[in-house]
């Protein structure tokens, strides 16, 4: 079985609990896909244009920030296969959903094992706004079964009418 | 054309509006992705072609500015030597080392690193060379970028006023209307401390949970990374602190800033060749030369409607929609550049109201200083009301967002719409409170 587990760099312990504690280690294909997002590129863009400036930042400026991107990602891939021995990694660049979506489908992979959304931030582990949009996206539009590795809550499911 | 075919009065007018309206409609919507200089210079060609300004008049409006355009000039090329010599990545480095691992006190010192290059190299220098350099930062700490992002953005803006030179529209302004460095200062210093503050307790609320908990100080690159060569890093440090010096004493004699800019340019300039650490070629790439069309095309435009005594007539009634008084002047004029720069840019409105004001010159001190203050201090805050641009470019990304694109442009729109109006009212009323 292709397992496609998302990592966003501060999911690791989450993910890899999950499939250790759910997925037989048997016949497992693992893989680690980490998407440096591009919207952080599109929203300095969109902020050059404010100010009556060409969209694209000065070579040296992009570079670095490349460069930044791919160091964190290549770290994070690390850490994931220190979790996960044996994984294959991946990493890609664009928005996060849509690339997990496409590799899912490139990869044949037979499970998406993802987060609700980042454990850090404070987000409600329940209720309406306790899936992100990236999770949301890949349950709407993923190829495959998604696990989605809610953290144990002791928070109180809504009481019934 | 109707240079040598005189047109009525009447007909003349229309005609000049008509064109002026058009053109700032091209600006809000940009059709064909068409850039904003293009069509300012389209509009004002447009005038001189038919002849509804006549050219001597055009070339004497334009020649009157010059102080604007070598400012702009000189504040762009400053800003691109200045970061040529890695003070930037320094000024960074040293606010993450300061903030001793605390996401908290690194957002602080982010605001506070923010609100100082806004206030000696302009909003531009922010929003431009510091965002991607906080970006490449909070990276590689690992820490969310968005709230740093959005600080960047925010306070580009929040804290262009605290100096003439903070933001080159204030330049625009007090080209016409002179106002002495301590009017300034008095009527909007004090108002930047305060949105300054309601700006970080805003956003220390917004984003408290993500701002939790430490990073790892060994990520962070040394001192000595950040800049290539330690002399022109020094030498850039003492030009700039010259040309702080220098933006003073010439803001409080009102002599001309851009003299100045342009001087810090030259000095630095001579130190990059020197050092080898950037070619005039290099520097003129940062420099948006379009921006100048853009200016011209809109201070012609402007002139036009001014002949027409539209502009006059626009100020009368601003005039007394304000009742006359400086509680008046101070809210309208506020509320009327802040939407105005969300609605077109805050160049040409800043440009329009300037023209507009000329009118009440005769009103009382307090509500002419009133409609002055607010101009520069709605033109300069008003674009964080959406941040994205224009009102165009929300219409836009609230149509793709319904079409289920997420859209992050959006995200700015949100906050902007929550902390701007606050940060708005509470400056108006503090300029209004100093006016008295």
């Amino acid at each position: 079985m292709k397992v496609l587990c998302c990592l966003d760099g501060t999911n690791i312990e989450h993910i890899s609990d999950a499939v250790k504690r759910m997925l037989p280690a048997n016949q497992l294909t693992l893989g680690l896909i980490y998407v440096i997002d591009s919207g952080p590129h599109g929203e300095l863009e969109r902020q050059r244009e404010r100010f009556l400036r060409a969209p694209s930042l000065n070579p040296r400026r992009n570079e670095q920030m490349q460069n930044a991107e791919n160091s964190v990602a290549q770290d994070i891939l690390e850490e994931g296969t220190r979790s996960l021995p044996g994984a294959e990694r991946m990493q890609r660049i664009g928005r996060p959903e849509r690339e997990i979506v496409n590799y899912a489908l490139e990869w044949r992979a037979d499970l998406i094992v993802i987060c609700p959304r980042s454990p850090v931030g404070g987000s409600p582990t329940l209720g309406p706004k306790s899936v992100g949009h990236v999770a949301r996206f890949v349950l709407d539009h993923a190829p495959c079964p998604v696990l989605l590795a809610r953290p144990i809550t002791r928070e109180k499911p809504p009481a019934p009418k | 054309m109707f240079l040598f075919f005189p047109l009525p009065a009447l007909a003349s007018t229309l005609l000049i509006a008509c064109i002026a309206i058009f053109t700032l409609a091209g600006i809000m919507m940009r059709p064909f992705k068409l850039d904003e200089a293009r069509i300012a210079l389209a509009g004002a060609g447009l005038l001189l072609i038919a002849g509804l300004i006549n050219p001597l008049d055009a070339l004497t409006t334009l020649l009157q500015d010059w102080n604007i355009f070598f400012f702009f000039l000189g504040m762009m090329t400053l800003s691109s030597l200045v970061d040529a010599a890695g003070l930037f990545d320094w000024l960074a480095a040293q606010a993450a080392r300061l903030s001793g691992g605390s996401t908290r006190r690194l957002f602080f010192n982010v605001f506070i690193l923010g609100s100082l290059i806004s206030m000696v190299l302009s909003n531009d220098a922010t929003a431009l060379i510091l965002t991607p350099i906080v970006y490449t930062l909070v990276t590689r700490l690992r820490l969310p970028a968005l709230p740093f992002l959005f600080a960047c953005t925010f306070i580009a803006d929040t804290a262009s006023f605290l100096l003439p030179v903070s933001n080159p529209i204030n330049i625009i302004v007090l080209t016409t209307f002179k106002l002495d460095l301590w009017t300034f200062l008095r009527l909007l210093s004090i108002p930047s401390l305060v949105v300054i503050s309601i700006n970080m307790l805003v956003f220390f609320i917004l984003y408290r949970n993500k701002l939790r908990g430490k990073f790892d100080i060994k990520l962070l690159t040394t001192a000595t990374e950040a800049f290539r060569y330690p002399v022109y890093f020094r030498y850039t440090c003492g030009v700039l602190l010259c040309v702080v010096i220098a933006y003073i004493a010439a803001s409080a004699a009102q002599f001309p800033l851009s003299i100045v800019a342009l001087a810090g340019v030259a000095l630095l300039l001579i130190g990059a060749l020197r050092w080898k650490q950037a070619t005039v070629r290099e520097v003129g790439k940062h420099v948006s030369w379009s921006i100048f069309g853009f200016i011209a095309g809109m201070f012609i435009l402007v002139r036009a409607v001014e002949n027409t005594h539209l502009t006059a007539l626009f100020g009368q009634l601003l005039l007394s929609l304000s009742g006359g008084n400086s509680f008046g002047a101070v809210m309208i004029g506020t509320a009327g550049a802040s939407l105005g720069t969300n609605l077109i840019n805050n160049v040409p409105m800043a440009v329009v109201l300037t023209s507009a004001l000329q009118s009440a010159q005769h009103a009382a001190v307090t509500t002419r200083l009133g409609f002055i203050a607010a101009t520069i201090f709605g033109s300069d805050l008003g674009p964080n009301l959406t941040t994205v641009g224009s009102l165009a470019t929300v219409v836009w990304l609230l149509i793709l967002r319904r079409r289920n694109i997420e859209v992050s442009g959006l995200d700015y729109f949100k906050v902007g719409i929550i902390v701007t109006p606050v940060m708005l009212a509470a400056g108006a009323l503090t300029i209004w409170l100093l006016l008295r």
